[in-house]
């Protein structure tokens, strides 16, 4: 395995996972990955390979078949519960279709992230302590909608609800981001500034981010490092640097052309 | 991984026995339908004469049928057809569990024996209907005479009935309103635990779906009229009695109805909140109820528009409401008051629907 830069903790680390579907599809075999803290690894791989499988593995929206998973010293795939729950406060996810809730206000949507330590009974009715919401607010401003937080959710544009879901995902301090192609349902000239935002805050939080992407030129930019996926198993592990045509053709088949000569 | 995939065999191959044993009991139902219904109709023209002299009534001709015979005939007849599908096209039953084969799906319906089959089936539903339901058409178009009565009194309304209906029908409007508004919270609570997308985590939430899901459907299946019957006897004739029974049918109508709209929700949000290490109730309220919301609002304004057209039938019986006076009237054949109330009613009704119609319209 190459070292990565910096060489940090293991923030988080997959061994043997294998997932199998109800009705029998195989979405994972045998996968194996250690991504090192501060890192930002890039997952490659064509539509149905187990990109999203393999991150719901992590934070355990989906539950693997065999193998085990760890966000720093604890496994996930040992807890339940509660203690399950605690764990998952450490990995905050952003998904390609937002996911937010349309019908709360955009400030309400930010504040969910902060669910997982908030008092409950306050919570059911959408109210949260005075210093959550001065982070709600913060986050919301440090993504640049500090004035759109009265608004409904579906009230604003794709790019900007999913600045909201980044603001979300941000006010639940996490250690670790999962982002399930978090820019391929934005215009492509809006994809660079919200990959830059989401680079910007694993800089300056010092967090792990583990991301799925199609446009080559974005995981040219932005990974340290690169895993892709083929039919559920790894089959290239490396920088990004020593990826050239021939892995590409090996990850996408032998008739697919690379998008951008940018990469070769 | 060999083990898995080797138990993925097994159950396929356990659930395309299961299919085909499915196949066979519905071609052995439909067969044995269409036989007794052939039977019935064969019997019923045969000229055979009854006890009475007269020709056979509908009733003593399905007296006659053989039904254990013909049930056994035909499961073989339906074996038969499952076994030689491959040359005489897909047996009915196949074709509804399992789909035909593709050199099949192209046949227009006269080229298959299942397209015949269909057709015959539908022929002798209706003639054999036609019979067990003594259809009299002359009688209905020569007879009207006889109803006249009450045509006339039913559009020569009487005024003395008028203030009586008017109160009574305020407490219809209530009472329907009390039995919806008691049932929105227990169908609120228990349609989060028949709703199959939410109930997949452990075997404790699999065995409250199905146990749910029985209890509402027994609930369903059981007739206001007969809630009101018992709730009668258990609180005594008057409005209250109403409320109950009509409560009890909501409960479960409503549970029904806002379970289904809990299936069809969009999960991402509910995956969105679960990763922010929220417990259940919280992915509950933010994950799912802002969606099911309007819906549920306009099941339950429509809830109470059937609730207030139920209610006049519940009257009849003792549980209040306008039908309670209406009964007594139908019975002594006062027609111009049975007007009067029938009218009292149709007004309601017909504003409850517009005024639903438009609330629901704002709410969607
Ligand atoms: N809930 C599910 N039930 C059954 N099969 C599933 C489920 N989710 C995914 N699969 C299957 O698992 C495989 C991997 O799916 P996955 O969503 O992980 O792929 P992906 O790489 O994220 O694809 P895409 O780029 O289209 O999002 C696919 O064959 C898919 O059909
Ligand atoms: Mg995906």
């Amino acid at each position: 395995m190459n070292a990565p830069p910096g060489g940090g903790r293991v923030a988080v680390r997959l061994q043997g996972v294998c997932k199998v579907y109800p009705g029998g599809v195989q979405a994972l075999t045998d996968v194996s990955l250690e991504v090192r803290e501060g890192e930002f690894l890039v997952v490659l791989g064509l539509s149905g390979s187990g990109k999203s499988t393999l991150l719901r593995c992590i934070n355990r929206l989906v539950d693997p078949t065999l193998g085990r998973v760890w966000i720093f010293d604890d496994e996930m795939t040992a807890a339940e519960g509660a203690r399950l729950r605690q764990l998952r406060r450490q990995v905050a996810m952003i998904f390609q279709q937002f996911n937010l809730v349309k019908r709360h206000s955009v400030l309400t949507n930010v504040l969910s992230g902060s669910l997982g330590r908030s008092p409950l009974l306050p919570s059911l009715f959408l109210r949260y302590p005075a210093v959550e919401r001065e982070q709600a607010l913060a986050a919301l401003a440090r993504m640049g909608l500090r004035d759109r937080g009265a608004s409904r959710a579906d009230a604003l544009s794709g790019g900007q609800q999913q600045r909201v879901a980044v603001a979300r995902a941000l006010v639940q301090r996490p250690r670790v981001i999962l982002a399930d192609e978090p820019v391929a349902s934005l215009d492509p000239a809006l994809r660079h500034s919200l990959m830059r935002q989401i680079e910007q805050l694993s800089k300056e939080e010092g967090l792990t981010v583990i991301c799925s992407l199609h446009d080559i030129d974005l995981v040219k930019r932005y990974a340290t490092r690169l895993a892709a996926l083929r039919d559920g198993h790894i089959v290239y592990e490396g920088p990004p640097g020593d990826f050239d045509r021939g892995t590409f053709r090996e990850i996408y088949g032998t008739d697919a052309e690379p998008a951008s000569n940018t990469l070769v | 991984m060999a083990g898995e995939t080797g138990t993925a065999t097994t159950v396929s191959h356990l659930e395309k026995s299961v299919a085909r044993l499915k196949a066979l009991a519905v071609d052995a139902l439909l067969l044995t339908t269409a036989g007794l219904m052939a039977e019935l109709l064969i019997v019923a023209f045969s000229g055979r004469r009854g006890p009475t002299g007269l020709l056979l009534t509908a009733e003593e001709a399905l007296d006659l049928l053989h039904y254990g015979w013909m049930a056994a005939a035909c499961v073989v007849l339906a074996f038969t057809w499952n076994l030689f599908s491959r040359w005489i096209g897909s047996s009915p039953g196949r074709a509804l569990v399992r789909g035909v084969p593709e050199w099949e799906a192209d046949l227009p319906w006269s080229r298959t024996l299942r397209g015949w089959f269909a057709v015959l089936f539908i022929e002798l539903t209706f003639f054999a209907g036609w019979l067990i339901t003594e259809v009299d058409l002359p009688a209905f178009l020569t007879k009207f005479s006889k109803a006249s009565d009450i045509v006339r009194g039913l559009v020569h309304p009487s005024m003395s009935i008028l203030h009586q209906g008017v109160v009574l029908l305020v407490q219809t409007v209530f009472l329907a309103f009390m039995a919806t508004a008691f049932a929105i919270p227990i169908a609120f609570a228990l349609s989060f635990l028949a709703a199959r997308n939410l109930t997949r985590g452990s075997v404790l939430a699999r065995g409250l779906y199905t146990v749910v899901r029985a209890g509402m459907n027994f609930t369903r299946a059981v007739e206001p009229l007969v809630w009101a019957l018992i709730f009668i006897s258990w609180v005594g004739i008057g409005p209250f009695a109403g409320v109950l029974a009509l409560w009890i049918h909501s409960v479960a109508a409503l549970t029904k109805l806002y379970s289904e709209q809990i299936e069809s929700i969009d999960l991402g949000p509910v995956e969105a909140i679960t990763a922010t290490g929220a417990g259940p109730l919280q992915v509950l309220r933010y994950g799912v109820v802002p969606q099911v919301m309007p819906p549920f609002l306009s099941f339950t304004i429509y809830r109470w528009d059937i609730n207030v057209r139920m209610s006049t039938i519940i009257g009849f019986v003792g549980g209040g409401g306008i039908g309670y006076i209406l009964k007594p009237r139908v019975d002594l054949g006062e027609w111009g008051e049975v007007g009067t109330l029938v009218l009292l009613i149709a007004i309601t009704v017909w504003l409850m629907d517009i005024v639903s119609a438009k609330i629901r319209e704002r709410i969607v």
